[in-house]
Parts: structure tokens; C-alpha cells; sequence
């Protein structure tokens, strides 16, 4: 996209999305965009350190687990409203962030991801094992009582529509300026080679833990206001295997490693799911299913840089190199 | 605690422990090949149970006599499975590899989903519910048949890796591609046997299950993780490592959910495998390829 056209396009289509819950009042269609700006929140975190870091991870469901879960648990036992509960959720991501990093960041390739996948699924029986806490495998239904800001519980989607909207902006400013600091350059050296980034002074141990830290904040903030949005959580919703593979490919089909690709996974992968089950779902369970897992065998045999390369002519010649290096040699 | 419940949780761990073996042994052959982890293997021990329920249902062949059709089925799909999909990948990074047969894993349980519905089928066999009785334990004759099973097929494969040309030229191309080529080894040929009988062991697996599992979409997810557990506790690549972690992982499993609790029995799998990975990355013995 050349910087001229980009300077009118990304206001008119900012108006547009922001003018969306006026038109569109149909509940399900405004929960498919939230679900689309949810994923796309999510995508850019996990983009720090699947992307940027190249750990890919598959766990990152601990983290939603954690924000929705936190922030639920201090309504139904403390009545405290999930702006605290959502950023206690958010610390204790952190916290588990650290305490999975510190050893996996060891392993490497196959090995990191499988202990992710391990991380994800200690969690979840976890979660289904504490009946008297989390009600187990039963989860924990938020009681609706009529509109009250404060509790996040609103009678209309637009609000939900719009929250997911801030928060999307607000990640997608602090990665583009992570991208640009000190951190993106280290990060983007790690990626390269581990090895040289070390004996060059890069303490790698450090940048991949800041990445990830960050990238479990963000989406254990998305699993609050998906609970919140929901009303609804359990052990299998918010901390399945399937949600961790779901927010890796988002970025890997949209585009490892750059900042629009998150974004573009989340619209392509969002809509393909819900649309083909609103016109399929009934006949055939699934079948959106298989659109998703073919689209992600498809890009990873013929886009390995993510659909977000098909845009690559239209930008600045210099960006587009920079996707090509994003995942040409890391080994 | 009762000795007689002690012995025969043991037992019936040891006996489900050899068909993890061989789900394991597949992947850890694959693995040590192709230096590549098969992220769709429990969907192939899947597509074996439902092929097998489809045997037992249209043409009436039960799994034990239909083991044979099954295994030829199961070298066709992995045949095609690596001409289509797996070769293009070779010399990718690591992530392209796990993502792609994640990709395959999420096609295959959906497509049987969209074919055959969320449906639980069971497959019948005359000796479903026999039982051998000794000193007050008993021993179900389908466990026992699949660990026997699982345990000549993991020797009929040590005995190829090491006893047949085929064997060690795959063991060679294990060692490094480069030397094997030179010394007149075609790598891709090792590399789609690898991958075909890794399938094969499979869903053999999924077949000597059938009698003791119900068929459904999901169910090889169950034996996907546990596979993945196995291997790494054995070593990755190592095939006697991956029958003794089988054999363990059964037991800690059947142990741990009638002494702690059935919903934790996977915990302590994760757990073990969490440890084996920080402590011991080459595995429970030594780690040797092969």
C-alpha cells in the first residue's frame, strides 16, 4: 500500500468499523465481529512470541484460562468488579508465564511445543479437578442482572462489540511500538539465530521472557472480556487444546511475525468457521472444521509467509522484505 | 491396601501400556527417520478403529481377521499421505511440519466427523467379554490379545531396523541424510517407509482398541497426547525406549486413577512428561537413536 492511498484508506475503514453496531443490530452478527477482534487481540499476542520470538507456542489457552477464570471467580465469590479481577487475571498470567517460561524456553522446536500443549493440559484437568472452586467440568454461569457498566454486563452486544474494538487498538499500537524498540530488534535476532544473538550480547533468555510475560497478558485480558461477553466459562471452552492451536493459526494463516497478519488471520479464520457453520452447522457438524484445518494445511504448503504476503506489492518495498526475512531461515 | 486390586490395576496398566507402545513406537520411528513429530498420529489410530468398525459392519470381518486389510488400508493412506502432503515440507523449519499435520490432524477427526456423525459406534467380537482367571486376578482376553499383538509387532520392527537391508538403510538415513546418500541410500524412500509403517503401527492399534473403545471422532486425540508423553519418556527415536514408556505409562495411569483419582490420571502423565523433558531430554534410558 503505498503511504498516500494508506492515508486515507486506515481512517475510512477505522469510521467504518466503528460505525458498524449502528447498522448492524443482529446480535450474532456483532458477536462474530467481536469474536473476529478477539482473535485478532489474541494473534498479536501470541504474534510477540510465536511470531517475533519464533517459540511457537501451544498453550497459550493457560493464559485466557487464567483471565477468564480470575476474573469470574472474584465476581461470583467477592462481587469485585472484573476491572480488578480482569487485571489480577492478567498478573497471574503473567506469573504463570514465568513459571512455564523458565523452563521450557530450554527446548526447543518440537520439544517447546509439546510442553506447551503439556502446560495447557495440566491447567485444564486442573480446572476440571477443583469441583468446590471452579464447579469443575459443570463451569460457572455469570447471573445477568439488567445493565450494569461496572460488572461488564450489558443487555446489548454493542457494548461487548466496542470493548473488543479498545482493546484490539490499544495491543496493536503497543506491539507496533514494541516492533520498532530495542525489544523487536532483539526479538527479530533471536528469531534469526539464537545462537549468534547470544554471543553477540542479546541476553536471549530475557527478550523471549518479556515477549512472552507481555503476549500472556494480552490474552488472558481477552479471556475477561470473553467471559464477560459469553456469561459462561468452563475448563473445556476457555483452556482447550483447540483454543491454543486456534490462536497460533490465526497468525500462521494470516501472516507469522508481521503486524497486519494477526489481524487478517483473525478476519479470514473468524468468518470461514462461522459462516460456513451458519450455513452448514446444522446439516453437517464439522464441516467448518475441515475448511479450517485445509486452509491452514494449504497456506503452510503454498504461503508459507501467511495471505498477509498476497498485499506484499502493494507495500513500501522495504516492509516487505522485512516479512520475507521473518521466517526464511529460522531453524 | 489390597494386594489383589494392587496386582490387577498393574495388569490391566501393563496390558492398555503395549497398545500405547505401539502407538508410540510409530511415532518414535517416524521421529527418528524424518527427525519429524507426526502431530496426526492418534487421528490414525482413529481412522484404523473406524476402518475396522466399518469391516465388522458391512462385510462382517471382526478386527482380528481384518487386521490384515486394515494394516494394507493404513500403508496406503500414509503412502499417499507423504507423496501429498509430507514431502513438500522436507528441509522446512521444525514449525512447518508440526503446523501441517496439526492441519491434517484437525481435517481428518472433522471429515469423519462430517462422514460418520458424532456418533458412538462399538465393535463386536466373539471374545469381547472372555476373561482368563488366575489367583483371583482376571485378565480380559482383548487386552491380553492386544498387548501380545503390540508386542510381536514392536519385535517384527526392531528385527526390520536391524536384521533386513531395508532396516539399515532406514537406521543409516537416521544418522545423517547426507552420509546415506553418499553411500547410495535414497533418503526419501527410507523416509516414506518410515512414515507409512508409522501409520501402519498405528492404526493397528486403533484396531486391537476397537474391542475395548467405543468409535468416535474425537478418540484419537486420548491417544495423540499419550503418545507424545511415551516417546519423549523413552527418548524420541528410540523403539525400545517408546515399548517400556508404553508399558510405564500404563501402569502410572491405571495406578494413579483407582489410587488418586480418575480425573487427575492424566495429570501425573503430563507431569512426568513435563519432568522428562527439563531433566532428562534424552529420555528415561540413555537415548540412543534407535
Amino acid at each position: 500500500m503505498r503511504p498516500k492511498t494508506q492515508r486515507f484508506i486506515v481512517p475510512a475503514a477505522i469510521l467504518v468499523v466503528l460505525a458498524i453496531p449502528l447498522f448492524v443490530t443482529v446480535p450474532y452478527y456483532l458477536h462474530i465481529m467481536f469474536m473476529v477482534f478477539l482473535f485478532a487481540t489474541m494473534g498479536l499476542g501470541w504474534n510477540l512470541i510465536g511470531g517475533y520470538g519464533a517459540q511457537l507456542s501451544l498453550g497459550h489457552s493457560v493464559f485466557f484460562a487464567i483471565g477468564a477464570y480470575t476474573a469470574v471467580l472474584f465476581v461470583v465469590y467477592k462481587r469485585l468488579t472484573p476491572f480488578v479481577g480482569g487485571v489480577a487475571g492478567m498478573a497471574l498470567a503473567v506469573v504463570a508465564a514465568v513459571i512455564i517460561g523458565l523452563p521450557c524456553f530450554r527446548l526447543r522446536g518440537p520439544y517447546f511445543a509439546l510442553a506447551t500443549i503439556a502446560s495447557g493440559e495440566i491447567t485444564r484437568t486442573l480446572l476440571l479437578h477443583s469441583k468446590d472452586f471452579t464447579a469443575g467440568a459443570n463451569g460457572v454461569p455469570l447471573a445477568f442482572h439488567g445493565n450494569d457498566p461496572l460488572f461488564l454486563q450489558f443487555s446489548s452486544k454493542a457494548p461487548y462489540y466496542y470493548l473488543a474494538l479498545f482493546l484490539l487498538a490499544a495491543v496493536f499500537m503497543i506491539v507496533r511500538t514494541m516492533e520498532r524498540a530495542k525489544v523487536g530488534r532483539y526479538l527479530a535476532a533471536v528469531r534469526e539465530d539464537q545462537d549468534a544473538a547470544e554471543s553477540l550480547g542479546v541476553k536471549t533468555a530475557w527478550v523471549k521472557m518479556i515477549a512472552f510475560v507481555l503476549s500472556a497478558a494480552i490474552v488472558a485480558a481477552c479471556g475477561v472480556i470473553y467471559a464477560f461477553t459469553v456469561g459462561y466459562i468452563d475448563p473445556d471452552s476457555v483452556a482447550s487444546v483447540n483454543l491454543s492451536i486456534e490462536i497460533a493459526v490465526v497468525v500462521i494463516v494470516g501472516g507469522i511475525g508481521t503486524l497486519w497478519g494477526p489481524v487478517l488471520g483473525a478476519v479470514v479464520i473468524v468468518l470461514l468457521t462461522e459462516l460456513t457453520n451458519m450455513f452448514l452447522g446444522g446439516v453437517r457438524a464439522g464441516a467448518n472444521l475441515v475448511l479450517y484445518g485445509t486452509l491452514l494445511i494449504v497456506v503452510i504448503l503454498l504461503k508459507p509467509n501467511g495471505l498477509i504476503s498476497f498485499f506484499d506489492k502493494f507495500r513500501p518495498k522495504q516492509e516487505a522484505e522485512k516479512t520475507q526475512v521473518a521466517h526464511g531461515t529460522h531453524a | 491396601m489390597n494386594p489383589t486390586i494392587l496386582f490387577q490395576t498393574t495388569l490391566n496398566g501393563l496390558m492398555i501400556g503395549g497398545v500405547y507402545a505401539l502407538v508410540a513406537v510409530g511415532l518414535t520411528l517416524i521421529f527418528g527417520v524424518m527427525k519429524i513429530v507426526n502431530f496426526a498420529q492418534g487421528e490414525f489410530v482413529m481412522l484404523g478403529m473406524y476402518v475396522s468398525w466399518m469391516l465388522a459392519t458391512f462385510a462382517r470381518v471382526g478386527p482380528y481377521p481384518g487386521l490384515l486389510i486394515v494394516g494394507a488400508v493404513m500403508f496406503a493412506l500414509g503412502y499417499l499421505t507423504f507423496k501429498l502432503l509430507i514431502i513438500r515440507v522436507i528441509g522446512r523449519p521444525d514449525e512447518a511440519f508440526i503446523l501441517l499435520t496439526l492441519g491434517l490432524s484437525i481435517v481428518l477427526q472433522n471429515l469423519v466427523l462430517v462422514i460418520f456423525g458424532a456418533e458412538y459406534f462399538s465393535v463386536d467380537t466373539p471374545v469381547k467379554d472372555e476373561a482368563f482367571h488366575v489367583a483371583g486376578l482376571s485378565l480380559s482376553v482383548p487386552r491380553l490379545i492386544a498387548f501380545v499383538v503390540a508386542l510381536l509387532l514392536v519385535i517384527g520392527l526392531t528385527l526390520l531396523l536391524n536384521k533386513t537391508d531395508l532396516g539399515r538403510a532406514m537406521r543409516a538415513t537416521a544418522e545423517s541424510r547426507e552420509v546415506a546418500t553418499l553411500l547410495g541410500i535414497n533418503p526419501i524412500r527410507c523416509f516414506t517407509i518410515a512414515f507409512a509403517i508409522g501409520i501402519v503401527l498405528a492404526g493397528t492399534a486403533g484396531v486391537l482398541l476397537t474391542p475395548m473403545f467405543y468409535v468416535f471422532p474425537g478418540v484419537g486425540t486420548l491417544f495423540n497426547l499419550t503418545a507424545f508423553v511415551v516417546v519423549v519418556l523413552g527418548g524420541m527415536g528410540s523403539v525400545t525406549g517408546a515399548l517400556l514408556g508404553g508399558l510405564i505409562i500404563g501402569i502410572v495411569e491405571a495406578l494413579s486413577s483407582t489410587y488418586i483419582s480418575l480425573d487427575l490420571s492424566q495429570l501425573f502423565t503430563f507431569l512426568i512428561f513435563l519432568a522428562v523433558l527439563f531433566f532428562r531430554p534424552s529420555g528415561l534410558f540413555g537415548g540412543a537413536t534407535q
